[in-house]
Formats: C-alpha cells, sequence, structure tokens
C-alpha cells in the first residue's frame, strides 16, 4: 500500500487532522528551541588573553586580530567555525561548524570555546567571602 | 574602609551604564564615610563620643542603618549586636593584640543593643551609657549594597551585582538569561585551585559570609578572628564560616554574623524560620544548608 492509496482512504476530516498535528509538532520543535535559555557562549582567547565573549545565539563574523593575522570567526545557527586564517595548515578552516568544544589555530595563538561548557562558563559572576 | 567595590550592569548604552555606576559609588563612599567606626569624622564616632551624654542628630541612611541593625539583634537573640564597638577596640589584628580578662570584664556590660535609643520622629540616636561604642562594621556594606542596588535601578538599570567586599546584592537576569552565579569562598582554600568550596545562581537576592579567615591571627595554637561574641567578648568558635542569602544585603550581612556567632543548630533554626538561606561549615568542616537551597548548590568539592 503506497502512500497514494493511503490517502484514498482518507476523508477531509482525516487530511486536516494530520494536517494540524504536523504544524503542531513543528510549532513544538520552534518554541522548544526558544524556551531554552541561550545559556551558551563563544569565548575567543587570543595568545592566551579572553578577548570575546559574545552569545552562541546571535549571528555574527567577528575578525580577530592573531600574531600572524587576521581570523575570520562566524557564528550562526548556534554553531561557530573558522572563514579566513593567515596560518599555512588551515587546520582550523577544515575542522568546519563546531557545535560544542574547541577550536584552535595554534599558529595565529586563536582558541575559541564553544558552549557553556567552556573553561569560564563556571566562574561565579562574584564571590562571598 | 579598605574595600574592593565592584559593580557590574547590564544596560541599553554605556553611557547610562557608566551614570548609574558612578552614581552608585558615590552612594556608597558616602554610606562608608559616614558609617566609619575608626574615623574621627564620622557620624558613628560623633554618636560614640556623646554615650551617656547626649543624643545626635544624624542622617537618614545612619538612622536607617542603625535601626535595622537593632531589629536584627532582635531576631538573633542578640547574637547580633552593632554595639561591640568597644570589645571590637580590644583586638588589634595587626599587632596580634588580644584583651587580659580584666579588660573584658570591665567592658563586656557596655555591649547591649537594648541601650541604644532611636527617636525616628527628631532624627536622633543616643547610646544610654557612658563608654558605649556602635561598631557598624557586621552590618555597613550590606546596607551600602542595597542603597547601590537603590541607586542603579534609580536610573533605570534592571540588571546588575554590586559586591562590596564579599557582601553581594543580585538582581534581575544576565544578557543570556540565567541567573547570576556566585561563589562562595572556601574557608581553607590552600591554593587558587580549591578557592571556590560552592556555587549557586541567584537573582533578587543578597549574599554575605562571615569567616574566621578573613582578620585573625594565631597565639598559642587558637585562632582570634574577627567575629566576636557580644557575649563572651571573644572570638566566636562554633563555626569556620557562614554564607546566607536573604531579600536585602543588610540582613544576609547581619545575619551571617550573627548565626557565626550562634553556631549550626541554633542558626539553622532561625534561617529556617527567618525564610533565608545558609549554607554553615562548622568548627569540624562539616558542612549544613537550609533545606531550601538544596539542588540549587553546587559543591565543588570538600571544604
Amino acid at each position: 500500500m503506497n502512500f497514494r492509496e493511503i490517502l484514498k482512504f482518507t476523508t477531509v476530516a482525516d487530511r486536516v487532522l494530520f494536517s494540524i498535528l504536523i504544524l503542531l509538532s513543528l510549532l513544538g520543535l520552534i518554541f522548544v528551541r526558544s524556551l531554552i535559555p541561550g545559556g551558551n557562549s563563544v569565548e575567543i582567547d587570543v595568545d592566551g588573553n579572553l578577548e570575546y565573549v559574545l552569545p552562541l545565539d546571535e549571528e555574527k563574523t567577528v575578525p580577530v586580530q592573531g600574531p600572524q593575522g587576521t581570523t575570520l570567526v562566524e557564528i550562526r545557527n548556534h554553531r561557530v567555525r573558522v572563514v579566513e586564517s593567515p596560518c599555512q595548515n588551515k587546520l582550523c578552516i577544515q575542522q568546519g561548524w563546531v557545535e560544542h568544544g574547541v577550536i584552535a589555530c595554534l599558529p595565529n595563538k586563536v582558541l575559541i570555546t564553544v558552549g557553556k561548557n567552556g573553561k569560564r562558563s563556571s566562574e561565579p559572576d562574584a564571590v562571598t567571602e | 574602609m579598605n574595600t574592593i567595590v565592584t559593580i557590574t550592569v547590564v544596560a541599553s548604552s554605556e553611557r547610562t551604564a557608566e551614570d548609574a555606576i558612578e552614581d552608585a559609588f558615590l552612594t556608597i563612599g558616602d554610606i562608608e564615610k559616614r558609617a566609619d567606626f575608626y574615623s574621627p569624622e564620622s557620624e558613628i564616632t560623633s554618636i560614640n563620643k556623646s554615650a551617656g551624654v547626649s543624643d545626635v542628630k544624624v542622617s537618614p541612611d545612619i538612622l536607617s542603618l542603625i535601626g535595622k541593625a537593632l531589629s536584627v539583634s532582635e531576631k538573633t537573640e542578640g547574637a547580633f549586636d552593632i554595639t561591640i564597638g568597644p570589645v571590637t577596640l580590644l583586638y588589634d589584628f595587626h599587632t596580634k593584640q588580644k584583651p587580659e580578662y580584666d579588660a573584658l570584664r570591665k567592658t563586656l556590660p557596655l555591649v547591649n543593643y537594648r541601650n541604644v535609643v532611636i527617636n525616628k520622629n527628631d532624627s536622633t540616636v543616643y547610646l544610654r551609657k557612658p563608654g558605649m561604642m556602635i561598631d557598624p562594621g557586621g552590618i555597613s556594606k550590606g546596607y551600602a549594597a542595597d542603597r547601590a542596588t537603590d541607586v542603579l535601578k534609580h536610573h533605570g538599570i534592571s540588571s546588575g551585582i554590586v559586591a562590596i567586599a564579599g557582601d553581594i546584592r543580585a538582581f534581575g537576569l544576565k544578557p543570556d538569561g540565567r541567573p547570576w552565579k556566585i561563589g562562595i569562598r572556601n574557608s581553607r582554600a590552600t591554593g587558587t585551585e580549591d578557592d571556590i568550596m560552592a556555587t549557586m545562581e541567584l537573582t533578587d537576592a543578597a549574599v554575605s559570609t562571615s569567616g574566621d579567615y578573613e582578620r585573625f591571627f594565631i597565639s598559642d595554637g587558637i585562632r582570634y578572628h574577627h567575629v566576636l561574641s557580644p557575649m563572651t567578648g571573644r572570638p566566636a568558635g562554633m563555626c569556620r564560616s557562614v554564607t546566607v542569602i536573604a531579600p536585602e544585603g543588610y540582613l544576609a550581612d547581619s545575619f551571617s554574623t550573627g548565626i557565626f556567632i550562634l553556631g549550626p543548630e541554633k542558626g539553622l533554626r532561625i534561617l529556617e524560620t527567618s525564610g533565608y538561606g545558609g549554607v554553615i561549615v562548622d568548627n569540624q568542616g562539616k558542612v549544613r544548608i537550609t533545606p531550601g537551597l538544596r539542588g540549587k548548590i553546587e559543591f565543588q568539592r570538600n571544604p
């Protein structure tokens, strides 16, 4: 029984019901995404110093100045990648999109930490003592 | 007061943020100046100098600060008491000076918050006995954090954090939509690795800690620290550190001192009755927390 045959057995009401169900599940996906707090951030270090802390949910392209030149970092759809790099091997570019983890460009001394498990995210905003 | 003050705000523009922060710093500086126990020009000193002689007209901030301090004394069975001043002066944590028994015996009868008379209509404060002294050190930083927060909100700031040394007041949410993350200092840290005992996320609340590790010296194997008991005139010995989470800074600041003095059992009971959160590390290093904090606090390691 293929899809067309199944469709023959359905009434208009069935089709409307199916359409609503499909629509609802799609809406659910969108809602869940927006309800989850955008706690994730992107942290960019140059030569061991923190230079940028950027939200992962904001599309942005950042030119990061390293000792060899500019590493171009792109944030899009909760992912991060290196678009351009002055380094020789371009390993950082080959790594592609990263949702969670680290992209390192050792020659240009650029370190990109993606996701809330980044090394600094556990640091408190203030300390009581 | 030699304290480090940090103010962080979330604002629509840098200009708004800078104006608000500057105003908040001025407010904190003003309160610290008025409430300074050691400065000969402060309002507190003029109250202390007139003890047993006459009442003294004070600013609204000092009147409010002293009124709040007295209410906390009532709630902590007198364990928090700003009239500890004469005892404070018997100790010097730089020169390792501690009082002889005789000096303590003579000084202790001066410590009693019930002998502070406030007249709200005339805005005056009077200390009944000559020699009495108010030392507001256990509440003034928390109070200043409250006032600074008021100033920031008045400037339209909806989210921020004011930290006067370890006395913290946080409000609103961070730009990423999360509450502020507050760390509690490990009372027996051996280095930067075990510096933080626990962290918790909170907003629209204040946090303060009293510890035996801030100002202290060790003499004959005994740790003499700055949290002095109004009952004995000696450093309170039942806790290593007490962290209190309360709706306002003055409450967190003064309750952390009071509960440090009362000890873990009584302290937990008072915190629960008052509806505040608390993390108590007793003198054996055992950690106790109020039931409401369970699941909200994340321990990094055993203190």
